[in-house]
């Protein structure tokens, strides 16, 4: 047994991609990549700390101090409203938030009891939490002034006492639809779980009509017919974007069935979010996953195209695999969005134009750029896999 | 009829093969500088109802010659020439003329031996009514009406192997290429193989068949031609090649040529 064990790792050790695979990619690739994700975070996340926030006061005089608090703050902007309409002022991105004393409230050192500020914002992303941790840490430093007031005081009542611990209940008005929240989770998950179909899905066929067709000696003889061999290229792509998008295409139309089904069961379910997305929406899902798939589909079948045999075209297809789930991770690191410079990066725009489809915040220019930008990169591909297919080198490769 | 004149092939190294050809301890003369001229100067001619042999050891150039004659490869020099037409010009026009078996060539495992065949009948631009008369022609000649409905991945390897001469000649080419077809064959496989070879002798087909079995070359071949290094060293008829010996055998002859000993 010891003998074939060594004989075996031997022959493992002497294999190239054995080596690139097991050794190479943990060790020093993965690290790199890693490392380049998080810092990528990191610079995002800072990003967000530094990003200024405008705040718009309402009936502040009544607790003097608090304003001070936050203009005296760095990265915080005061702005004045022009309407009593808050939800349209955050909603058209006039400003950030809203802190609002209502009527009736003042200084909780002075009134001796519990006493409430309302605060308006709009929050369905990673970028929006980090904005309002730092609102918050704002009245912390005030609700502590107003802590150190209260303990000077003395015959603390009931309602002293709640006020000294805490003395102002914030209650936080969020103008972000259920859609936008909850999709703010699921549309990264719809994402992964629809780009990974497209890239599952492009594999099995690349590998059988690109290396598969090598192996068994019927690409010779299909070379020997009067078909040119951009057509036959064409056709073989063609074969994989079909198997590949009708996998993503099932699971869209599933998707529309069970949300018929699961909105029919409606708020008992808690699902009825659902009934928001538009049938209009999934299908823009589906015609982004056109060009993306035709990407992969180029990418895969010039890799099976390339491989001598089928072990080498397993070992170009984790790598292709992989490069094409780094841009989805990096689409859903807190404070990307979809503007005009990430429409232009394949496989991240589409991950955040998917995640945005699904809340219902997609910006529909964005999405022609996005179709636009996408779908000359998946026509370049498909070029590219012709011009490599008419290589003796890629047919002939021994 | 079939022409090839001085035909050439050279391919370009990329670095790393470079690299790893200066390394090798037994180096092949055709290397050049980032090149490895695979075949340098090759010319024979095939008449309408004749069987030439291509011969040489492994290596020598017959495959990448016959992937030229095939139009797969593209030649570096040379011209090849069927009725008088220059097919490296109108590759379109050889794909028609041409047939080809090798013994690597395969069929499509999940269609049935009919459909593999139909398949290439139709990329060749049979119509409907040329296909079925011609595989019913075909069918009958290598008795393979049997397992016409089989998948292809059912087969044994005779089946197999008379289901890819079916696929070959479907078109109904002027010039058919075997390169090695009996290799890896049992003896009976190897006679179907041969009796069909045999069968286009005398017709105005013109076949050119690649072997390392110099009794099948005794027992089919009119001409032989011998590759070597790239390089045609032997262009006549069977007979001639065998008196290329003092024994008058084929076996003699070509080890005589590519410059061994026969070993005792």
């Amino acid at each position: 047994m010891w003998l074939i064990y060594k004989k075996e790792i031997l022959e493992m050790l002497r294999d190239k991609r054995t080596l690139i695979f097991s050794i190479l990619l943990p060790t020093l690739i993965f690290p790199v990549i890693f490392f380049f994700i998080g810092k990528f975070t990191m610079d995002k996340t800072k990003e967000a700390q530094e990003k200024e926030i405008n705040i718009a006061f309402v009936n502040t005089v009544a607790m003097p101090g608090l304003e001070d608090l936050f203009t005296k703050e760095k990265g915080f902007h005061k702005k004045s409203l022009e309407s009593d309409d808050f939800e349209s002022a955050i909603l058209d991105k006039k400003v950030d938030y809203i802190l609002e004393v209502p009527e009736g409230n003042g200084l909780p050192a002075l009134v001796r009891k519990q006493q409430q500020i309302n605060l308006y914002y709009k929050g369905s992303s990673r970028l929006n939490n980090i904005l309002t941790s730092r609102v918050n840490k704002v009245m912390e430093a005030f609700n502590n002034a107003q802590r150190r007031q209260l303990g000077d005081a003395y015959n603390l009542s009931n309602d002293n006492v709640k006020a000294f611990n805490k003395p102002v209940e914030v209650e936080r008005k969020n103008f972000a639809s259920k859609r936008e929240k909850t999709g703010e989770m699921v549309g990264p998950m719809t994402a992964y779980i629809l780009i990974l179909l497209a890239v599952a899905g492009a594999m099995y066929p690349a590998l059988e009509i690109g290396v598969g067709e090598k192996e068994r000696g019927t690409l010779e003889t299909l070379l020997l017919t009067p078909m040119r061999k951009s057509h036959i290229v064409l056709a073989k792509f063609a074969v994989i974007f079909t198997t590949s998008f009708l996998s993503v295409a099932v699971t869209l139309l599933s998707y529309l069935f069970w949300t018929y089904i699961f909105t029919m069961g409606g708020k008992a379910l808690n699902l009825d979010f659902l009934s928001n997305i538009s049938s209009f929406d999934i299908l823009l899902v589906g015609v982004l996953l056109i060009p993306l798939t035709s990407i992969f589909a180029s990418i895969m079948l010039c890799a099976s195209i390339y491989a001598k045999n089928m072990k080498e075209a397993q070992a170009y297809m984790s790598p292709i695999m992989m490069m094409g789930f780094l841009p989805v991770i990096v689409a859903f690191v807190p404070g990307m969005e979809l503007n005009w410079k990430t429409a232009m990066i394949p496989v991240t725009n589409v991950a955040l134009a998917m995640k945005d489809l699904i809340k219902g915040t997609v910006d529909y220019g964005l999405i022609g750029v996005l179709l636009i930008s996408t779908l000359a990169i998946a026509g370049g591909m498909l070029y590219f896999a012709t011009q490599f297919f008419k290589k003796e080198k890629v047919l002939f490769r021994s | 009829m079939i022409e090839l004149k001085n035909l050439a092939k050279t391919f370009a190294y990329d670095k790393k093969e470079a690299k790893a050809r200066q390394k090798k301890v037994i180096k092949d003369p055709r290397e050049g500088e980032g090149v490895f001229h695979a075949v340098k100067n090759v010319s024979f001619s095939v008449e309408p109802g004749k069987v030439l042999g291509l011969l040489g050891p492994n290596g020598a150039g017959k495959t990448t010659t016959l992937r030229m004659l095939s139009t797969a490869l593209q030649p570096t020099a040379g011209q090849i020439l069927i009725n008088g037409k220059d097919i490296t010009k109108d590759p379109l026009y050889a794909t028609k003329q041409i047939g080809f078996l090798s013994g690597k060539t395969g069929l499509y495992h999940r269609l049935t031996v009919q459909e593999n065949v139909e398949y290439f009948g139709r990329m060749h631009g049979l119509s409907k009514d040329e296909l079925a008369k011609r595989v019913e022609q075909i069918f009958s000649m290598l008795d393979m009406h049997s397992f016409a409905g089989k998948r292809a991945d059912d087969l044994s390897t005779g089946m197999s192997q008379r289901a890819s001469i079916a696929r070959a000649v479907i078109h109904n080419p002027k010039v058919l290429v075997f390169d090695e077809p009996t290799t890896g064959l049992d003896v009976i496989s190897a006679k179907t193989v041969l009796d069909f070879i045999e069968s286009y002798r005398g017709t105005d087909m013109s076949v050119i068949f690649s072997t390392h079995h110099l009794h099948e070359v005794e027992q089919l071949c009119d001409h032989v031609c011998l590759i070597d290094l790239g390089e045609s060293k032997f262009n006549g008829t069977t007979q001639e090649f065998a008196e290329l010996s003092d024994k008058g055998d084929l076996y003699s002859a070509f080890l005589n040529v590519v410059n061994l000993k026969e070993v005792a």
